[in-house]
C-alpha cells in the first residue's frame, strides 16, 4: 500500500484510492482517540475521591498519561494525587531484569505514610506484566494494612476503556463484599472518567435526574467519600449502564456475583426525547410512581422545549436542516445523532466512532445509530479509530457540522464546516461540569453549535 | 595480529554444552590463542570448570550495583582465558532474556573486549531460544558463526532445529550464520549416524563427534576441564581437534530445520533403531546378518 498526496490509501495498483477501516487487532492506528490499558484504569481511579493510585511501571509511564489521558480529557489536571503527584516505581533495566518487586514493596511502604487516602491502587503496566512480577502476592502482604487491591492493566491490554472494565474487574474480585439490598439505590455504569469528557457534568446530572424522581444513584465518580461509594456497589437494587458497550462487563460481573440486575441505555440521555424515555423506563423496572415521574417530565419538557424556542430564529433563517458528520466514541455519538436528527430536524450523514467496540458490540451500536430516527436519511456509519484516516473520510461530504475531537478542529474550514469539541481528545476545550446530560444538555447543545454561526456582530 | 573470530555455542541444558565450550577455550589457549569466554546462561557456571570449579561475579552483578568497575566482569581463568559470566535474576523473577541483552551491550558498548583484545571469543548461550534476549548473539552478526551441541537425545535435537529456525530468521538481515554441529555424548554408531543424518536433512554439516568419557565427568568434579586435568588422554585430543577445526572453519550454513511433524517422524524413525541397538548390544543379541 502506499499514501497518495492527499494521505488516502492506494490500492496495490495504485489506481484507485481506498480507505482501510482500523478494525480492533489491526496493527496500524495513527493519533488513536484513546490511551492504553493502564491509562483508562488511571484516570478511573482519579474519578474516584479518596483513593490512591500508585503506577507500578516504567519511567514515564505515569508522566504520558499526564498528557494523554488527562489533558486530552478536556484539559483536566490530575489533581491531589493526579498527574506529576502520581507515586510511581518508575521501572528501569535493572527492574527489568532482576523484577520489580522490592521497589513496589518501598513505594507502598512510604506512600501509605505520605499519602493521605482512603484507599490505594497499585496498577501495573507493560513491564512486570511481561516479566511477571508476582504484584498479588506484594500486595497480599499488606492485607491486613492497608486497604489495597490491584490492577494487572498491562498498556498492551487494550485501550482506555478496557483499562475502565480492569479496574472495576479488580474491585470486584479483591474489596467488594456482599451487602443488603438497598430500595431505590442504583449504580452508574458506563462514562469513563476523562475518556468521555463530559464525564463529571454526565454524572451529577444522571444524579440529579434520578434524585428528582425518587431514586439514589452510585456514580462513585467525583463523590466525596469516593472509596466508600465503590464498597457499596453491591448494596444497589439496580445497575444503570450508560453505554452500548462500557461498563457491560462490569455490570455482567456484579449481577453474577452479587445478584444485582442491570439496565442499559445506549448512551448518555441528551436533550428531552431521550431523557424522558430514561426516566420513564428506570422508573418502570425500580417500580417509581408513575405519577410523579409524568409530572416531572411533564415540567421539564415544557420548560426545555420552551428554552429551546429562544434559538428557534438563529436555527431556522441561518442553518435549518443542515447535514452533520460526528466523529466521536460511541456513546458521544449516539446521543448527539439521535437528539439532532429527532429534535433538531438535522439530517445525519457520516458518523466515525473512534473508540474502537469489540466486534460483538458493533451491531448493537448499528443499530443504535441507525434505527429509531424520524428522518428518512440515514447515516454513513464507520469505526474508525485512525485520527488521519477518520480525517479523510470527511472530504467531498455534504455536512455543514461537525461534531467530533480537537484533532479535527483544524480541518473543518477546508472541510467547509463548522467544528464543536465534543470527544476525545479534547485539547482546545477545558471540560469542568460541561455536559450534554439530561434536559439543559439539549440546550446546551444547541448553545454550542449556534454558536458557531451566529453573530457575527 | 589475526581478526578477532566471534563465535556463539548453543545447546539444550544439560546436553554438555558448557563442558565443551570451556574445554575447546582451554584446548584453544593451549594451541597458542587468546580466549574469551562469555556465559550467556543466568545460571552462571559455564566457566566454572576453567576457574577451579568456582563461580565468579556476573555482568549483571556489576550492573545491578550501579558500579562502572568494569575489572570486575573479566576473571583469569585457566591459562589466562577471560572469563565473563553474563548471570541474570533469580530464578522465577524478572527478565533473564533483557539480562543478556543487557549484558552483552554493556560489554560491546564500553569497549571491554576490544580492550583485552581476545583472539577469538566465545558466547556459551542457553542453548532453548526461548525468547529475543536469547537470540541477541544470533541476531546482530555478534557472533560470526553458530555451534550448536546435541547429543542424540530426541528432545536436544529438537532445540537444535529450534535454533536452526532462529538463524534462518536472522540469516537475510545479516545474522550469524551455522559454522557446524558438535555431536556430544556419542555412545555408538547409531547415535552418531542420527546426527550425522539429521544434518545431512537440515543442509548443515557435523564439525566433530566428541565420544562420552568418564574423564570428562572426573575433571569437573575436580573443577578442571579435560584440557587441564588429563591433558594426555584421547579425550583431550578429540578436545584439541575439535579446537583446530573451529579455528580453521570459514563455512557459514543457512540451515533448513524440519518442520515439527516432519521432525517428529524423522525422529521416531531414528528413536525406534537406536532401542533397538541398545537391546542388541546389552542382551548380545544379533539384529541382522548371519551372527555365527
Amino acid at each position: 500500500m502506499s499514501f497518495n498526496d492527499n494521505g488516502g490509501v492506494k490500492n496495490k495498483n495504485n489506481q484507485k484510492e481506498e480507505f482501510t477501516s482500523h478494525e480492533l487487532g489491526k496493527e496500524h492506528v495513527e493519533a488513536p482517540k484513546y490511551s492504553c490499558a493502564l491509562g483508562g484504569a488511571y484516570g478511573t481511579a482519579l474519578g474516584v475521591y479518596g483513593l490512591v493510585p500508585l503506577l507500578h511501571a516504567g519511567l514515564g509511564c505515569g508522566l504520558g498519561q499526564l498528557f494523554g489521558q488527562l489533558y486530552a480529557g478536556g484539559q483536566n489536571a490530575g489533581g491531589p494525587v493526579g498527574g506529576t503527584s502520581t507515586a510511581t516505581t518508575g521501572l528501569v533495566e535493572e527492574h527489568v531484569i532482576f523484577g520489580g518487586e522490592d521497589k513496589l514493596r518501598k513505594l507502598i511502604n512510604a506512600s501509605s505514610e505520605v499519602y493521605e487516602g482512603d484507599g490505594f491502587v497499585v496498577i501495573s503496566g507493560c513491564i512486570p506484566a511481561l516479566i511477571g512480577d508476582d504484584v498479588d502476592a506484594v500486595i497480599r502482604e499488606y492485607k491486613n494494612d492497608i486497604p489495597l487491591f490491584h490492577i494487572n492493566a498491562p498498556g498492551f491490554n487494550g485501550n482506555s476503556y478496557e483499562g475502565y472494565e480492569l479496574f472495576f474487574e479488580a474491585l470486584i474480585d479483591q474489596i467488594l463484599t456482599p451487602l443488603p439490598t438497598q430500595k431505590g439505590v442504583v449504580n452508574i455504569l458506563g462514562v469513563v472518567p476523562y475518556q468521555h469528557i463530559f464525564w463529571k457534568g454526565e454524572l451529577l446530572t444522571i444524579k440529579k435526574l434520578l434524585e428528582s424522581i425518587g431514586l439514589k444513584a452510585n456514580i462513585i465518580f467525583t463523590e466525596a467519600d469516593g472509596f466508600n461509594k465503590l464498597k457499596e456497589l453491591p448494596q444497589a437494587e439496580y445497575n444503570i449502564v450508560l453505554s452500548t458497550w462500557n461498563g457491560h462487563r462490569t455490570a455482567q460481573k456484579l449481577e453474577e456475583k452479587f445478584g444485582i440486575p442491570y439496565i442499559t441505555f445506549p448512551s448518555v440521555p441528551l436533550g428531552p426525547k431521550q431523557t424522558s424515555h430514561f426516566l420513564k423506563t428506570v422508573a418502570q423496572k425500580l417500580d417509581v410512581p408513575g405519577e410523579k415521574v409524568d409530572k416531572f417530565i411533564k415540567e421539564e419538557e415544557r420548560r426545555s422545549y420552551r428554552f429551546i424556542e429562544y434559538s428557534g430564529d438563529a436555527l431556522l433563517i441561518a442553518r435549518p436542516h443542515s447535514y452533520f458528520a460526528v466523529v466521536a466514541d460511541s456513546n458521544t455519538a449516539i446521543a448527539i445523532n439521535k437528539f439532532l436528527v429527532n429534535e433538531m430536524g438535522y439530517l445525519p450523514d457520516i458518523i466515525q466512532l473512534t473508540d474502537n467496540p469489540p466486534e460483538e458490540y458493533r451491531e448493537e451500536i448499528i443499530k443504535a445509530l441507525t434505527e429509531g430516527l424520524t428522518s428518512t436519511i440515514k447515516p454513513e456509519v464507520v469505526f474508525e479509530p485512525d485520527a488521519h484516516l477518520a480525517r479523510e473520510k470527511l472530504r467531498d461530504r455534504p455536512f455543514q457540522f461537525l461534531f467530533a475531537s480537537s484533532l479535527e478542529a483544524n480541518s473543518a474550514p477546508e472541510l467547509g464546516a463548522l467544528h464543536v469539541t465534543v470527544a476525545f481528545p479534547s485539547f482546545n476545550r477545558i471540560v469542568l461540569t460541561d455536559s450534554y446530560a439530561g434536559y439543559d444538555g439539549g440546550l446546551r447543545l444547541i448553545e454550542d453549535y449556534i454558536s458557531t454561526f451566529a453573530g457575527p456582530l | 595480529m589475526i581478526k578477532r573470530k566471534q563465535i556463539a555455542i548453543y545447546g539444550k541444558g544439560g546436553v554438555g554444552k558448557s563442558t565443551t565450550t570451556s574445554n575447546l577455550s582451554a584446548a584453544l589457549s593451549d594451541i597458542g590463542y587468546t580466549v574469551m569466554q562469555v556465559g550467556c546462561d543466568p545460571k552462571n557456571d559455564s566457566t566454572n570448570s576453567l576457574r577451579g570449579g568456582k563461580p565468579i561475579p556476573t555482568v549483571m552483578d556489576t550492573l545491578r550495583s550501579g558500579s562502572n568497575d568494569f575489572e570486575q566482569i573479566i576473571h583469569e581463568g585457566y591459562n589466562g582465558i577471560f572469563c565473563v559470566e553474563a548471570g541474570g535474576p533469580e530464578p522465577g523473577v524478572g527478565c533473564a532474556g533483557r539480562g543478556i541483552i543487557a549484558a552483552i551491550e554493556l560489554l560491546d558498548n564500553n569497549g571491554i573486549i576490544d580492550d583485552y583484545d581476545p583472539d577469538i571469543v566465545i558466547y556459551d548461550v542457553l542453548g532453548d531460544v526461548v525468547c529475543g534476549g536469547f537470540a541477541i548473539p544470533i541476531r546482530q552478526g555478534l557472533a560470526e558463526q553458530i555451534y550448536t551441541v546435541t547429543s542424540s537425545d530426541y528432545m536436544a535435537i529438537y532445540a537444535v532445529n529450534n535454533l536452526f529456525k532462529g538463524i534462518l530468521k536472522y540469516s537475510g538481515s545479516g545474522g550469524g550464520l551455522l559454522g557446524g554441529i558438535i555431536g556430544n555424548s556419542i555412545k555408538s554408531l547409531a547415535e552418531k549416524e542420527m546426527i550425522e543424518d539429521f544434518s545431512n536433512k537440515t543442509d548443515s554439516e557435523v564439525i566433530q563427534y566428541v565420544p562420552r568419557s568418564p574423564t570428562v565427568t572426573k575433571c569437573e568434579l575436580e573443577g578442571k576441564t579435560t584440557i587441564e586435568g588429563d591433558p594426555d588422554s584421547d579425550q583431550a585430543e578429540v578436545y584439541r581437534e575439535l579446537a583446530r577445526k573451529v579455528i580453521n572453519n570459514q563455512k557459514k550454513f543457512i540451515p533448513k530445520p524440519f518442520d515439527v511433524d516432519a521432525l517428529n517422524d524423522w525422529g521416531s524413525t531414528w528413536v525406534s533403531r537406536i532401542l533397538l541397538h541398545q537391546k542388541t548390544s546389552s542382551q548380545g543379541i544379533q539384529d541382522d546378518g548371519s551372527g555365527v
